[in-house]
């Protein structure tokens, strides 16, 4: 992985972002799956790692922290400053903040999904930091002569008590330099904290009400032109002829031809039109009529894989993602058992901004700037396609005007790099909202199957058998294997403590793509397994959270229940007032919803208020997570009750927001939010809020009206 | 929000305004009865030049109605104080506000989006300089009215922004009621042509203006 | 093409444009101002909404040809200072998440205080409906524009 013949000092200097930086400290990976070894930029240069690193420090004393992770909203920018102000002992305001370049050698993981920026590498910032507070302190203590436990670092200095001697860091950085990093440095207890786990404000916030913070769409170089590319609505469809002959007549358009970018492992042909300013190319693109090559393989509607999903539950046992006890033989034989279905939609990810990216392909190196979750996969996915080595694809992420798991492809890119190529400088790829409604991937829509079999008001089988699409199976994943998030979302104490129980999952394909979605199938099975669950605790004649409650022995998990039961007043809450509750697990964070809905005059009901409570053990900034749970209910609601992709002939058919409608501002209850305080790993906060409101919703329904929704979308004004 | 659950359709409007409008509906309702009389022309139309010709002008007007209860007429003058949109009057999204002069409200005035001309492409908003619904004080709404009340509706003065028999007759050639046939892509026009609109208005009026006994 | 001038946040450029482009493009690719966001192209979002002699018309839709003579004020325009009632509203309450929307809901916003400095519930809904937050920061947005009419008020002049 290090290869130390051809990386020199002077290489990383010319690399390295910051290069009037005089005390650098990262991390050297030395290989996936690995501990972290701390180095600073001398040491590095022994290893012969080329590397940047997450803390510099000049000799005036500015430091400027590298976030690796992408800002999609989730509040990266302002976690990991957090994180390594605390230890590092200099206040946020006084520290400056950059996005790192994608490369796995100097951070690591640095794609921003599955809820992992903080949880994934707090503990490593954290041990980072210390070691640069403890480096300075010591070179301090070496400068007066002073034994180093009488020293202190506070607010950027070192500081000697019994002298009153202190100096700021940027006096200290060269003598720190030099120093070895010591092994083992003691973190501060979670008491001593004064900047984690305080609701500080975002660093992004001001650049984000003047309109300087740079997207994606916003970036600009030197000579750059605009792309609009008018893609196949079918991924696996071809070009097979075009006409541009209208397009070339539109002034400001220079360039038009065939392009080819890689979506994973298949491609996805388009037309790309490059012109001097977007709208030209946007024009360009409309003016262009192209013959499509659909061939070879189903154009389906929604009907139809709904259709067929059906089938595939009656008549299909699927494949065991988890197996125990006799659940068929019970079910079999019970005389009363519950047997139900939960019907889930596709949906589209509808990131406010648009796809897009700015790509600059010279001779020795391509250079790409965009909003992008996942730089080192993009990296190396475009440093294989294109026969470039990676360390000449330098990866830049602007912000992201969200990003949902959508951004965390490598098409984009790869298609921007592919037009640059073609036209030799650089070029700005603009998808318009059309282009980004209809082209998924998507998410799946799912089928779940449940059955189910209560006896002395206990669980006695447990089944659930789901059909829909795997994200992996389209993308060359293994097909005679369950999906392994088939119980995603489900709390693991469930499949622990219930005797007879059965996960399916049944095989099923379709040409349309599917991927990542905010809490990926925790966004679907959520509903399904949290609305069984209380169709089961009814059938028990159990209150639904006593009936959770007896299943969920852990203390951390009795808390939570405890917790949400005080704050939505659920014990002193009547029955029939219409108060539900779900309560689902993903990326190490549990999160339980109470919602309470009432009828309308006019018909139908309307959602009064949501309480949720998270506990994702340690964590950086309470108002941070609150921002993330009232998002991701404002996302559940949405795909629970207004807007779901519906395809005909093997196409989206709804392509921007007047008919693929969003919630509004007059759509949104008031959201009460609690963090639960204790000890243990940090989890992921930006994607377990979402999954538990659509149960949650639909079980207040049932308790308001006896009528139990298990099809989503539905309309709450037609309930 | 709202949704048809039959077609899929998506309605948007906010739960208070669901319920503003129904009872608004109610009132209009009330109101309009309190109105009905038989085939009776408003005082202000009796003038001499008028041939009077109760069945002829009945006739006319059933042309007359057709039109103005179609999508492209009737959105824009709904019972409540949100516009209607598309070919299936459903409430516009995203709600606006009617406003004191039918212009909208704060950064939800009609002509923010509602430009001078169409905007191209399908969904798009459709346009004209004076784009706008009738202001509140003066409502002339056309949804859910009978014949026999718009008729009476649309010769009443107090009820038809103060239009005398001349202005009644210009009005069918007033720049939003012609918008109505040049409506954008993908939307249906009115079911007859503006011209024979025009003359079965015309013929209306000048027989009488009677309204139909429905 | 066509030589055409335009006036935004008080600055005059000379720009040379197709008359039919939408506004929005001019801003953003003739003039280099970022701030203003492209979301829908078909009015949709809000994501585009600058001031036009002071009303909140989204430039997607607005074409440049209507712009000429007026003031254009866009998000950069708002205040030299990040200082707007609006704006500092917003930084305290820490409203946005991943921020894109956020040019277009704060030119919303002032719109609306300006013609209603002390907004109920049901203005604000109103005069926010056209504005969408896939991010979901509605509540925040609600919370803010309270907080910049109760400052807006302070600020004013007594009596």
């Amino acid at each position: 992985m290090i290869d130390e013949q051809t990386v020199s000092r002077r290489n990383f200097l010319k690399t390295s972002a910051l290069t009037s930086a005089v005390f650098s400290l990262g991390f050297y990976w030395p290989g996936s799956g690995k501990a972290a070894k701390i180095v600073n930029a001398a040491e590095a240069n022994n290893f012969g790692v080329e590397m940047n690193s997450w803390v510099h420090i000049d000799k005036s004393g500015k430091v400027t922290i590298f976030d690796h992770r992408a800002e999609m909203g989730q509040g990266s920018y302002q976690a990991v400053p957090q994180i390594v102000a605390e230890e590092l002992e200099v206040n946020l305001n006084e520290i400056s903040v950059v996005f790192a370049q994608g490369d796995a050698k100097k951070y690591g993981n640095q794609v921003t999904g599955g809820s992992s920026t903080v949880r994934g590498s707090y503990k490593n910032l954290l041990k980072l930091s210390a070691t640069a507070r403890e480096m300075l302190i010591q070179a301090g203590a070496t400068k007066w002569g002073v034994p180093k436990i009488e020293c202190h670092a506070e607010a950027g200095h070192v500081i000697h008590k019994p002298s009153g001697k202190r100096m700021h860091y940027g006096e200290l950085v060269e003598a720190a330099s030099k120093l070895e990093a010591p092994k083992d440095v003691v973190l501060k207890k979670r008491a001593d904290y004064k900047l984690i786990g305080k609701p500080l404000r975002r660093l992004d916030t001001p650049m984000k009400t003047n309109g300087t913070a740079v997207f994606g769409l916003d970036k600009m170089i030197p000579g750059m032109l605009y792309a609009a590319v008018e893609r196949n609505p079918r991924l696996r469809g071809k070009v097979k002829s075009f006409d541009d002959s209208r397009t070339r007549l539109i002034p400001g358009v220079k360039n038009v031809f065939k392009v080819k970018m890689g979506v994973f492992n298949t491609y996805r042909e388009g037309v790309a039109v490059v012109a001097d300013s977007t709208w030209a190319a946007i024009q360009g693109k409309k003016a262009l009529k192209v013959e499509w090559d659909d061939t070879g393989f189903e154009h389906l509607d929604s009907e139809e894989i709904y259709k067929r999903q059906a089938e595939a539950l009656k008549t299909q046992e699927g494949l065991a993602f988890k197996k125990q006890g006799e659940p068929n033989e019970i079910i079999a034989k019970a005389t009363k058992k519950i047997d139900v279905t939960y019907e889930t939609p596709y949906q589209y990810h509808a990131a406010m901004e648009p796809l897009n990216c700015v790509a600059h392909y010279q001779e020795d190196k391509l250079e790409i700037w965009g909003p992008i979750q996942a730089p080192e996969w993009v990296q190396d996915y475009i440093s294989k396609e294109m026969s470039i080595s990676k360390e000449k694809v330098i990866v830049n992420m602007t912000f992201l005007g969200g990003g949902f798991g959508r951004k965390a492809f490598m098409d984009y890119p790869h298609e921007a790099a592919v037009i640059s190529k073609e036209i030799k400088g650089p070029v700005q790829v603009v998808w318009t909202r059309e282009d980004d409604a209809t082209q998924g991937p998507f998410r799946p829509g799912i089928t779940y199957r449940c059955e189910g079999v209560i006896k002395d008001g206990e669980i006695d089988a447990f089944k659930v058998k789901l059909a829909g699409q795997n994200n992996s199976h389209w993308r060359g994943g293994k097909k005679d294997v369950p999906n392994g998030s088939a119980s995603e979302g489900f709390l693991k104490p469930y499949t622990d403590s219930i005797k007879n129980l059965a996960i399916m999952d049944i095989p099923f394909e379709t040409p349309i793509p599917t991927m990542w979605w905010r809490s990926v199938y925790a966004s679907t099975n959520g509903f399904a397994y949290e609305s069984f669950l209380d169709e089961l605790a009814h059938e028990a004649g159990k209150d639904p959270l006593d009936f959770r409650r007896a299943y969920l022995k852990e203390d951390r998990l009795q808390k939570l229940i405890d917790k949400i039961e005080e704050v939505s007043g659920w014990k002193s809450r009547k029955k029939g007032e219409g108060f539900g509750v779900a309560i689902t697990e993903c990326f190490s964070s549990t999160v339980a919803q109470v919602v309470k809905v009432s009828k309308l005059e006019t018909g139908g009901v309307k959602v009064d208020k949501v309480w949720a409570v998270m506990d994702c053990g340690w964590y950086v900034n309470p108002d941070t997570i609150k921002a993330q749970i009232e998002g991701s209910v404002v996302m559940a609601l949405g795909a629970a009750t207004i807007h779901q992709v519906k395809f005909k002939d093997g196409m989206a058919v709804d392509n921007n927001f007047s008919t693929y409608q969003m919630p509004r501002i007059a759509d949104i209850p008031p959201i009460d939010i609690h963090i639960m305080d204790n000890d243990a790993d940090a989890g992921g906060v930006g994607e377990p809020g979402l999954p538990p409101f659509a149960p949650a919703l639909t079980n207040a329904i049932f308790d308001l009206t006896g009528k139990r929704v298990r099809k989503l979308p539905f309309s709450l004004l037609g309930v | 929000m709202m949704q048809d659950p039959k077609n899929g359709k998506i309605n948007f409007v906010s739960m208070k305004t669901a319920t503003v409008l129904s009872v608004l509906l109610f009132v209009i309702a009330i109101g309009a009865s309190a109105f009905r009389k038989d085939e009776t022309p408003v005082k202000e139309l009796t003038l001499s030049m008028i041939n009077k010709d109760s069945v002829e002008s009945v006739k006319a007007f059933e042309t007359v109605y057709k039109v103005l209860m179609s999508s492209r007429c009737m959105n824009c003058h709904p019972a409540g104080d949100i516009p209607l949109q598309g070919d299936d009057s459903h409430l516009h999204a995203m709600a606006p506000k009617r406003g004191v002069e039918g212009k909208g409200v704060y950064a939800m005035k009609c002509s923010n989006c509602h430009q001078e001309t169409n905007t191209p492409g399908l969904h798009t908003p459709p346009g004209n300089p004076e784009w706008h619904l009738p202001p509140a004080a003066m409502k002339m709404v056309f949804q859910g009215k009978s014949a026999h009340e718009l008729a009476k509706q649309l010769v009443d003065k107090k009820q038809n922004g103060n239009k005398d028999i001349k202005k009644l007759i210009e009005h069918a050639d007033d720049g939003l009621v012609l918008a109505g046939w040049n409506p954008g892509e993908g939307r249906t026009l009115p079911p007859v042509s503006h011209a024979e609109f025009k003359k079965a208005w015309l013929t209306w009026i000048n027989k009488g203006a009677y309204a139909p006994k429905k | 093409m066509a030589k055409i001038t335009l006036n935004i946040n008080k600055k005059e450029y000379p720009l040379e444009a197709d008359p039919q482009m939408p506004l929005l493009w001019a801003i953003r690719d003739l003039a280099g101002l970022k701030g203003t966001k492209y979301g829908c192209g078909v009015a949709q979002c809000g994501a585009c909404v600058v001031h036009l002699d002071g009303e909140a018309v989204r430039s997607c839709v607005t074409k440049v040809s209507r712009a000429v003579g007026k003031q254009v004020v866009t998000i950069e325009g708002l205040s030299e200072t990040n200082s707007h009632p609006v704006q500092k509203a917003w930084q305290e309450i820490d409203v946005p998440q991943c921020g894109y929307c956020h040019s277009g809901q704060i030119m919303s916003a002032v719109v609306l205080l300006r013609e209603k400095p002390n907004p109920t519930d049901q203005d604000i809904d109103d005069a926010m409906a056209g504005n969408i937050c896939r991010c979901g920061t509605y509540l925040r947005i609600r919370a803010a524009i309270h907080l910049a009419a109760d400052e807006q008020k302070k600020a004013a002049p007594q009596g």
